[in-house]
């Protein structure tokens, strides 16, 4: 989901008004909020998880932390508050486990690994043709970068954050993320530096 | 302008957080350098290949979120700071009726009252303690004369 600073101001309205109506005792307003949200903060949650089931439970978790702590809500975008959540919940597993994940680890019953649940249905716009290999290169070369610097990436990518945001939620200086950003692009670039030659030729 | 820096700037523009001066700048660095062109195309490639996953989270999702709001609402608000000021505010009544009982009408109060239960209690006791120790000391003076035979 990819949204325009307009749109995000308006939507911020439209949260204040249903995170107030679910405190009134509106249960369906819970719902319309994360019917919203779910695509981009269960895309990212799924990158950093042990697959669908672990997803859903941080994805639940983020929910009900986000909702219980309200009061503390003073961002102006509540998916960013959400991502702040879900990076907070992340850090914690990752400590507690240290806990690294393949694209091609197994992740459903049916065997099917991460890199080929995340590609499996939807494509930017750019990536119908020659671009779907490079689509999932890139997935499998993000799954690679130092956790912080695929945090950002994929803030920045996926979700459309702002660096400011991307700060906030990493607790960090907006030249730290950015710098972050700057280390993973040119890792990607590194890594992707044929795939892009043939698509240049190619004039794609 | 360094490389560093126009990767920066060309980062800031596509998350709509440079100025218009800084924009105005980049446009004229665009213009002027291929390098710089080249660099923006890249970054824009990159991101048009990106996946977006179109994975959501299980139906239930929402029904599950909103029975775990209710189960935790239920403890956190008995155990909320909500009730402190009431447990406060009854403690001190508590107290405050304890003083004036002790130094209201000694006939009435509870504490004259549950000391004059005592001697009641204390007075049969006391006589049973002080036959004990007679019938002890009895005991005791045959036990010497025994030992003294």
């Amino acid at each position: 989901m990819k949204t325009t600073d307009i749109e995000r101001t308006r939507m911020d309205q439209d949260d204040a008004k249903l995170l107030a109506a679910y405190r009134a005792g509106d249960s369906e307003a819970l719902g319309v909020l994360v019917e919203k949200y779910k695509r981009p903060l269960f895309g990212f949650i799924l990158r950093f998880s042990e697959g669908r089931e672990d997803a859903d439970e941080v994805f639940q978790e983020v929910w009900v932390r986000a909702i219980k702590n309200m009061n503390r809500y003073r961002q102006k975008s509540l998916l960013s508050w959400l991502f702040r959540i879900a990076h907070n919940l992340m850090i914690d597993r990752v400590r507690r486990r240290k806990f690294v994940i393949s694209l091609d680890t197994p992740v459903s019953e049916d065997g099917m690994s991460l890199g080929e649940q995340l590609a499996g249905t939807g494509l930017g716009p750019d990536s119908e043709t020659g671009g779907r290999e490079l689509g999932l290169r890139i997935e499998a070369a993000a799954a690679r970068l130092p956790l912080e610097q695929r945090e950002v990436f994929w803030l920045r990518m996926q979700a459309d954050l702002s660096f400011k945001e991307i700060a906030k939620i990493q607790k960090c200086s907006i030249n730290t993320a950015l710098a972050r950003m700057q280390y993973a692009v040119s890792k990607l670039r590194k890594e992707l530096a044929d795939e892009y030659r043939e698509l240049q030729e190619a004039g794609i | 302008m360094k490389k560093k820096k126009l990767e920066k700037w060309l980062l800031l523009e596509a998350s709509g957080e440079l100025s218009l001066r800084q924009l105005h700048r980049l446009g004229r660095e665009l213009a002027a350098s291929e390098e710089a062109r080249i660099l923006r195309q890249e970054l824009g490639r990159l991101r048009g290949s990106i996946l977006l996953p179109e994975v959501e989270p299980s139906p239930w999702t929402v029904a599950r979120i909103a029975a775990r709001l209710r189960e935790e609402r239920r403890p956190a608000f008995l155990f909320s700071n909500a009730w402190k000021p009431a447990l406060a505010l009854a403690a001190c009544l508590m107290v405050a009726v304890g003083i004036f009982n002790f130094h209201g009408n000694p006939a009435f109060s509870s504490v004259a009252v549950a000391a004059s239960g005592v001697d009641v209690w204390n007075d049969p006791l006391e006589r049973d303690l002080s036959r004990l120790e007679s019938q002890i000391a009895a005991i005791s003076s045959d036990s010497l004369d025994i030992v003294g035979m």
